[in-house]
């Protein structure tokens, strides 16, 4: 098919993906990400700690762990779409990063993300197709804030490929 | 609805956003980042027509009290969660969403990412636990509490409720700036494509003279 041939025009495929929103926004909410994976690591929490999870007021009064939390789905579907479309499309293969400093790298950007996310209540989808377009006072204020965190992590980035050179 | 059904919708959707970004490439930290470092824009524009659509339709809607808009307050966490969040997103290379579509593609470097993302929300909930700020949801007034650094609740619903505006009318002129935002982009580019092709023709004009000289 020629769908999985060819690369799709990112435009095309975020205007349907848009469309899609707004339906699920006009049944449950617009497109998020952050709480499922919040819910994801209470769960996991709870498996390891049992009631002790107790214990830790966030997990009692923020987010008490359940199973049927629709975000945790949201964020499986897109596990699962984009593994179907790789396998269709001969994608699929392990990538695994080579050095060392990727490594280091993406061990602290994804505890920046994780800490961001729930310090903030949002994540960068939830700015960009919830906050923004409900024109939530939010949305200005967390575009602001990941503008100017974009920016920063390009300098160190940029700083740090330079160093390898 | 059931939590069964909203569950369902939502990896139905899920699924096809996940397909629909394998395919295109799309990722919302390229669309902030390229844009950034290397002043390419083909996932800033797709984002930023999202954005268009998704204005018009939520703030449709919500002018006739349809749909479920977010509901929290908002203060200088927000800006500051999604400040860490952006720098985090470049070094890690993906945002929350391109971590799961490239873990789905097979790379354990988005895996890795999502593991210590979990391991970033763990580590908050235990500084949360013990700062008991931003406050709970339990707690949140909807009002501007300076006290908490928080601003309140505002959006186009509660911007229509003051001004008895249609949120619609909101929503388009935010539109109008986004579709500014657009042309912008697009003047660039043909800047940046102009440029390009001098380049090139000087540089064949150089090889052409350099073979000529040859030949003398």
């Amino acid at each position: 098919m020629e769908f999985f041939r060819k690369t799709l025009d990112p435009i095309i495929a975020l205007a349907a993906i848009a469309v899609l929103d707004i339906f699920m926004f006009l049944l449950m909410g617009a497109w998020t990400v952050g709480g499922g994976e919040t819910m994801m690591t209470g769960l996991m929490a709870q498996a390891v700690l049992g009631d002790e999870l107790q214990r830790i007021p966030f997990w009692n009064i923020v987010f008490p762990p359940h199973a049927d939390y629709w975000k945790i789905y949201i964020s499986l579907g897109m596990l699962f779409g984009a593994f179907v479309g790789a396998v269709l499309s001969k994608e699929f293969y392990w990538r695994v990063p080579r050095h060392l400093s990727e490594w280091v790298l993406i061990t602290i950007g994804g505890l920046l993300m994780g800490f961001g996310i729930r310090l903030a209540y949002i994540c960068n989808v939830s700015t960009f197709f919830g906050l923004m377009p409900e024109m939530n006072l939010g949305g200005y204020l967390a575009m602001s804030g990941i503008v100017a965190g974009a920016w920063v992590g390009s300098l160190v980035y940029k700083k740090l490929l330079e160093g390898d050179a | 609805m059931t939590p069964v059904v909203e569950c369902l919708v939502a990896f139905l959707f899920g699924s096809v956003a996940g397909l629909l970004m394998q395919r295109s490439r799309f990722c919302n930290t390229a669309a902030l980042r390229d844009a950034i470092m290397f002043k390419t824009y083909r996932n800033t524009k797709a984002m930023l027509v999202a954005m268009m659509i998704l204005t018009v339709g939520f703030t449709g809607f919500m002018s006739v009290g349809a749909g479920h808009p977010l509901q929290f307050d908002v203060g200088l966490n927000t800006f500051a969660g999604l400040f860490l969040f952006g720098i985090g997103m470049v070094l890690a290379g993906a945002c929350t969403v391109s971590t799961w579509v490239k873990a789905g593609e097979g790379n354990i470097g988005a895996l890795w990412a999502l593991i210590f993302t979990f391991v970033g929300m763990f580590l908050f909930s235990l500084v949360w636990s013990a700062s008991w700020w931003p406050p709970a949801p339990q707690t949140m007034t909807g009002q501007i509490n300076l006290p908490a650094l928080q601003l309140g609740f505002a959006n186009a619903q509660t911007l229509q409720d003051k001004f008895g505006v249609p949120a619609i009318v909101f929503g388009l002129a935010q539109t109008a700036f986004l579709a500014m935002l657009y042309r912008g982009i697009l003047r660039r580019e043909r800047a940046q494509h102009a440029e390009h092709e001098k380049h090139q023709k000087e540089h064949q004009k150089k090889k052409a003279a350099r073979a000529a000289a040859v030949e003398a």
